[in-house]
């Protein structure tokens, strides 16, 4: 009989209760010994930028796309075409979303 | 029982392991590289090794309950009884530090404001694209044999894939980019930062087990498990 992840834990109460007690415990002294300052990492979303084939595109998506051709190929090798293409357009939904907002705001900034 | 056991008989029993193991390496090394690169060591640790240690638990309790299980990889690790591929564990991080990177870009785009609803969009969207591209890749992986579900798991699924597997997907990175973005936004030196991304498992792990739990009792109220 299979389990699920919370029943497997519950199980094995003993195991995951002191790993977690220490684990909560040593992140409250953490966040509460006295402070060191930094200062905070900002989001500069413009350095992730590269040029691909004469685009300039997020290298995030790039890689994104370069798992997503990937994945594909290998479907499509394991002659398993029908669940590889809906599977691939749903992929695509976010690759899509993001190229279409880059187009967008930047086409409002150029105007 | 061992903690890293090495299999001889590569790719037995599967198809095509051999190229997504390929693609995942490839994609780890650049996304290892590019984060040092910008972010440094310390911070780098941040967004790989909580993930790699809390996948290594819950994938390794998924195999040990007996859910599904992996066949034909070459280094396996295992913490509670359930041997993992290493490569799977590698795949998370992976995962989680695309999804959250394409999380921050989208919200960056939408929503100017630096708040904690900032942090939320921005795991909630990486949980979205991180479901997307599972929709994906797991019907391949099972049809391919790369990794194997039990047969008798009941419920709705997706080419043989049960949903509260993209469930999961969701949950775990979800919270985990929570937890990766409180950190990293926080004021405390990177040393401190490595401590707490580590520390903090137990506390991210504690909800993601108590949420998961509650959707698994929905699902099977309703029916759909």
């Amino acid at each position: 009989m299979e389990k699920t992840l919370s029943q497997f834990i519950i199980d094995n109460i003993f195991l995951f209760l002191p790993l977690g007690i220490t684990g909560i415990i040593t992140t409250i002294i953490l966040f509460f010994l006295p402070k060191k300052e930094t200062s905070q990492i900002s989001e500069d979303q413009k350095t992730d930028f590269i040029t691909f084939i004469k685009f300039r595109v997020n290298f995030y998506v790039v890689v994104y796309l370069f798992v997503w051709i990937m994945i594909i190929i290998i479907g499509l090798l394991s002659d398993f075409l029908v669940p590889t293409i809906i599977g691939g357009i749903i992929a695509a939904i976010p690759l899509i979303i993001l190229i279409l907002i880059e187009y967008k705001t930047s086409k409002s900034k150029v105007s | 029982m061992a903690i890293i056991e090495i299999n001889q008989n590569f790719g037995e029993h599967t198809q095509l392991l051999a190229p997504f193991i390929a693609v995942i390496a490839i994609t780890w090394v650049f996304l290892v590289y590019y984060s040092y690169k910008k972010y440094g060591t310390r911070m780098t640790i941040v967004y790989f090794l909580p993930i790699i240690i809390a996948t290594l638990i819950i994938e390794s309790a998924g195999v040990a309950g007996g859910r599904y299980y992996y066949s034909g990889y070459i280094i396996y690790l295992s913490v509670v009884g359930g041997a993992v591929p290493l490569i799977i564990i590698l795949a998370w991080s992976v995962n989680l530090f695309l999804f959250m990177n394409l999380g921050k870009y989208f919200i960056s785009k939408l929503y100017q404001k630096q708040n904690y609803v900032r942090i939320i969009f921005i795991s909630f969207a990486a949980g979205v694209f991180g479901v997307c591209l599972d929709l994906l890749e797991d019907p391949i992986a099972h049809h391919n044999n790369w990794w194997i579900w039990g047969e008798s798991l009941a419920g709705i699924k997706f080419f043989n894939v049960p949903i509260l597997n993209f469930v999961g997907w969701f949950v775990l990175i979800f919270f985990m980019s929570i937890a990766t973005l409180l950190i990293e936004r926080s004021r405390f030196s990177e040393n401190r930062k490595v401590l707490l991304s580590i520390s903090s498992i137990a506390i991210t792990g504690s909800v993601i087990f108590v949420v998961h739990a509650l959707i698994v009792k929905l699902f099977g109220f309703i029916g759909l498990s």
